[in-house]
């Protein structure tokens, strides 16, 4: 499983660099509207996935080590709205985010590393401020799955 | 690589880590886990600090292939626009404090809401999308109108004054 971890993620981390998305400069004129492609290649991702999870789903297949496939959807909540927002005005100042910054700094800009930094720092914060309530991580994020070892 | 193949493989991706493992391929869980062994905690989701170190590498790889590893700050169009180095460290700084706090609080960021989350149709996923991407564009929106950020033009495929 670590393998595999380690495998979707250095693809993910090549298809973000391979696609300018980890460079400030892409996100800044995507977010002015001076191109568009950020927004196609979203939108074609999700077109792609959307889809193809939903027949899966349907389907009900059996993943290869973690059982039958199971999507997660929740409802809308204030901390989605709230965390959502401050999100985005962080990402409209650096101009990268949680992934990119990785392969920002794997492509030799050095700020990337600020940025990872800044990014544990924020995480990590929000924790501590949720002491003792702590939120379980979203939909799009880990959550608990038996995981069978491989 | 164009849109056009970068997004469908983005896409394949996703669906490819629920077909081996049943998981979204979200960023902002792999950080959280990476801090965890850091802090040498017990109950680590160790496979996403191996993911964590794969974006990183796999980063590494197409930059190789790609353009060149080339040392730099990543930031060549705020300094165009004239901010010195100390303020473009702290906005920076600042900036990624607030999205990590942000993600957290969603539950996500633009891969694990953005993509993942929409992609299974999830309506917070959905609400939270549009919530970062509308405030990123209205500050940026601000940032233009307001800083000297405003007076960049693309030039030779570069953000420069």
């Amino acid at each position: 499983m670590n393998l595999i971890g380690g495998l979707f993620g250095a693809a993910f981390g090549f298809v973000l660099a391979a696609s300018q998305l980890h460079e400030y400069d892409t996100i800044h004129k995507t977010l002015r509207f001076e191109e568009l492609d950020v927004f196609l290649l979203m939108g074609l991702a999700i077109g792609v996935s959307l889809p193809l999870l939903w027949i899966l789903d349907r389907k009900q297949i059996r993943t290869v080590y973690g059982g039958r496939i199971q999507l997660s959807r929740s409802k809308v909540e204030r901390h989605h709205i709230v965390g959502g927002a401050l999100f985005g005005v962080g990402w409209a100042l650096a101009g990268t985010c949680p992934a990119p910054a990785l392969a920002m700094l794997s492509s030799g800009a050095l700020y990337g590393a600020i940025a990872v930094v800044g990014l544990f720092i924020g995480l990590h914060t929000h924790d501590l401020h949720m002491a003792g309530g702590l939120r379980q991580e979203g939909d799009g994020e880990h959550r608990e799955v038996a995981t069978a070892e491989p | 690589m164009p849109w056009f193949v970068t997004g469908p493989l983005l896409g394949l991706l996703v669906v490819g880590l629920f077909v081996v493992a049943n998981q979204p391929l979200g960023a902002s869980g792999a950080y959280v886990q990476t801090l965890k062994a850091a802090r040498d905690e017990h109950d680590v989701v160790v496979w996403r600090v191996w993911y964590f170190g794969g974006i990183f590498l796999g980063g590494l790889v197409a930059t190789v292939l790609g353009p060149g590893f080339d040392v730099r700050t990543g930031y060549d169009a705020m300094f165009a626009a004239g901010w010195s180095k100390p303020v473009v460290a702290i906005v920076v700084f600042l900036a990624t404090v607030l999205m990590g706090y942000g993600a957290r609080m969603a539950g996500g960021c633009t891969s694990g809401h953005g993509i993942c989350g929409t992609a299974q149709r999830s309506p917070a996923s959905w609400a939270a999308t549009a919530t970062f991407v509308v405030t990123a564009i209205v500050v940026t929106f601000i940032l233009t109108s307001v800083t000297s950020l405003g007076d960049l033009t693309m030039q030779n495929g570069v953000l420069t004054k």
